[in-house]
């Protein structure tokens, strides 16, 4: 299905991550946005609050983040397509009802711009330090799609993506973005309408009297209803069975979770996106997202420039991980490098991945910046010399590390 | 059947409100026996959240009637029900105060009555008519369980009104209160006997406290644009032909075939 004309504002235009994925909302469908303001993701919000009463889309800003996700999934309920703005402790508010939404298979779309962590931490600065959080913030078992753009563009392209596999696998998709791809301001490239693929909602058409809400198609995902359509919805964030009803016993529960799980693993090969460069024959395999992947460029170059086989592997979604791809990677290359902002999240599963078959070195950094290009560079020559096998995930010390810290923190004795 | 699902049967039946287009978010598990009876759809929503998911579905579709349904637990989500007021969203929130939540048996919350915790309790209880009256709600009432005429002309009433109404129903069941030394082994019946009706009494005066008898009935009843009103006439104001104002139902069911 094309996306409406009326939707897409069709353009080119010199604008920043944030406002990219409001009007990549837009353009998706999306006509009902419940947000709480929050630095350094307002943008957005303010984004879909000055152009969605022109095509047709509702906001409101409700009184804390707990109250935006709530409403956000009521709105996904009443039949529309639905997405909430945030960052860092808004984030971390949201988390309960996330797994709500994950187990009511609520179709919608969270914007998260990362900003440096724990609590307040840095919120006009950057951070990737979400990225667990994303994976794992609610109580229980679910999985979820987490998408990480790098470019104003990407920006607008993967919200529309985001709302794609959203309606498609009914499940939470993230987008984990940054500070600095929320507040880059690029040239971004709004295409005709009718250049825009959008995913309709599956929604149930049968006869009422024989809807059962959590009834999976055969690719494990069921199909949707409104509410307000004379189909006497009984929908609960118990355990339940295909009609909704809730039920205690371990058949079920194993049923039941096990296909909110599996939905999304079975399906990952038709989900996940990776951008490689040079990865065949590499020594080293660069591995990043998000902003992070801008900065590791440089940094390749770098490597490159001094003769080591660099290839380079970004994880357009972060969640589900490539899990195979890494495997098979490590039969050939040396190394992994991982440079994120943060002290390890993603680099522990590019490690679990490798089986043992190659190091994996990770570029920390504490938020509040980006990588000096320099770092990457180095610690892809480390990777590249270093002949014998690293215990677990080695630390890389970057310039920053060194002189904030003089060789590390150190317990006295 | 269950009181409460009797009442809003009752009520709905007397509004004359299309039963398809209610939706029932609730904080409260309600089994879907009880459910069923009602021809809705029901929402079993995270504690404390029923009130914003409503929010959501009125928004999302404002041709939905929307009653949400919170527990004394108003304590967690309460400051959904303090800005869905004063925003005026159209939706009739039905707040089931049985003073105390009996599966942590008794420990004070912010609705109990001193007299009825197991030590009794220091803190203050809520005074939920006044609390929506002076937030802007449009239609505040209480009543007891045993109301159930008054309670169902007062949800038919409610769900008329344009804005947020809300009811207070008490509804004291829990076997723990049987065990309190001079309260009666019927405690719905001793609330309903301890209760005076007086309507249109000022919300000020309706703090429920021990000593006094527990006032019920109808106190606020007036007109506020909804939040949808104000919504559109800002909007249209700025935007002008731009803006198409939004109310209008999609269209049923709709979507991708299958």
């Amino acid at each position: 299905m094309k996306a409406n004309p009326k939707d897409v504002l069709t353009g080119v235009y010199y604008i920043d991550g944030d406002v990219a994925s409001g009007y990549g909302a837009l353009a998706a469908g999306c006509k009902f946005v419940a947000g709480y303001p929050i630095t350094p993701s307002t943008e957005a919000f303010e984004a879909v609050c000055h152009r969605g009463p022109q095509v047709g889309a509702v906001f409101i800003q409700m009184e804390d983040e707990l109250g935006s996700i709530s409403a956000v999934m009521g709105a996904a309920w009443a039949g529309v397509k639905t997405m909430t703005i945030t960052s860092g402790p808004g984030y971390s508010l949201m988390q309960e009802t996330i797994g709500f939404g994950a187990m009511l298979e609520i179709p919608f779309v969270l914007l998260n711009i990362q900003r440096g962590g724990p609590s307040t931490g840095v919120p006009t600065k950057t951070g990737q330090a979400d990225m667990m959080q994303s994976r794992w913030g609610a109580h229980g078992d679910y999985e979820v799609i987490a998408i990480s753009p790098d470019s104003p563009q990407e920006m607008f392209d993967y919200t529309i993506k985001a709302f794609n596999l959203a309606e498609r696998y009914r499940c939470p998709v993230m987008i984990m973005s940054d500070e600095c791809v929320g507040h880059m301001t690029e040239k971004v490239v709004i295409p005709e309408a009718d250049k825009i693929e959008i995913e309709a909602r599956r929604m149930y058409n049968g006869p009422a009297s024989e809807y059962m809400p959590f009834k999976p198609d055969p690719d494990l995902v069921p199909k949707m209803a409104r509410a307000g359509a004379g189909l006497n919805l009984y929908i609960t964030g118990l355990v339940h069975d295909e009609k909704g009803h809730p039920v205690k016993s371990a058949n079920y529960k194993s049923a039941h979770v096990r296909r909110l799980v599996d939905k999304i693993r079975l399906n990952k090969d038709k989900i996940i996106e990776l951008k490689e460069d040079g990865t065949d024959g590499a020594d080293v395999i660069v591995v990043s997202y998000g902003i992070s992947s801008r900065v590791a460029v440089k940094g390749v170059e770098i490597a490159r420039q001094k003769g080591i086989k660099v290839g380079t592997l970004r994880l357009v979604t972060v969640w589900p991980f490539p899990d195979e791809r890494i495997a098979e990677l490590a039969q050939t290359t040396k190394a992994f490098v991982v440079p994120e902002i943060n002290y390890g999240q993603v680099v522990f599963d590019v490690a679990r991945c490798t089986h043992g078959k190659a190091n994996v070195v990770l570029v920390p950094h504490g938020g509040a910046g980006v990588h000096n290009p320099s770092d990457v560079a180095d610690a892809i020559e480390f990777a590249a010399k270093h002949e014998s096998p690293l215990e677990g995930v080695h630390e890389f010390k970057t310039r920053l590390e060194k002189s904030v810290f003089e060789g590390g923190l150190k317990l006295k004795e | 059947m269950n009181p409460i699902i009797n009442i809003l049967d009752k009520g709905i039946e007397q509004s004359g409100v299309d039963r398809k287009t209610i939706s029932i978010p609730s904080d409260i598990p309600f089994p879907p026996d009880a459910v069923k009876t009602l021809r809705i759809d029901y929402f079993q929503t995270p504690r404390g959240r029923a009130i914003a998911f409503g929010t959501g579905l009125k928004l999302g579709n404002p041709a939905l009637k929307v009653i949400p349904i919170v527990g004394d637990l108003m304590t967690l989500g309460g400051n959904h029900f303090v800005h869905g007021a004063r925003r005026n969203m159209e939706i009739l929130v039905l707040c089931i105060n049985n003073f105390v939540y009996k599966k942590i048996a008794g420990k004070p919350l912010t609705s109990a009555n001193p007299e009825f915790s197991a030590y009794s309790t220091f803190e203050e209880p809520f005074n939920f008519p006044h609390l929506g009256n002076s937030c802007g709600a449009v239609y505040t009432a209480r009543w007891t369980a045993l109301h159930t005429k008054e309670l169902a002309t007062s949800v038919a009433e409610a769900l008329s009104k344009r804005g947020l109404s809300m009811i207070e129903i008490l509804a004291p069941g829990p076997n723990y209160y049987r065990t309190i030394d001079g309260v009666n082994s019927d405690i719905l019946q001793f609330y309903f006997d301890n209760s005076i009706i007086k309507n249109n009494e000022d919300p000020r005066n309706v703090a429920i406290t021990p000593e006094e008898k527990i006032v019920v009935g109808t106190f606020t009843d007036r007109e506020r644009p909804t939040f949808i009103d104000s919504y559109n006439l800002q909007h249209k104001k700025i935007l002008g032909d731009k803006f198409t104002p939004h109310g209008a139902a999609p269209t049923e069911r709709g979507g991708k075939d299958g």
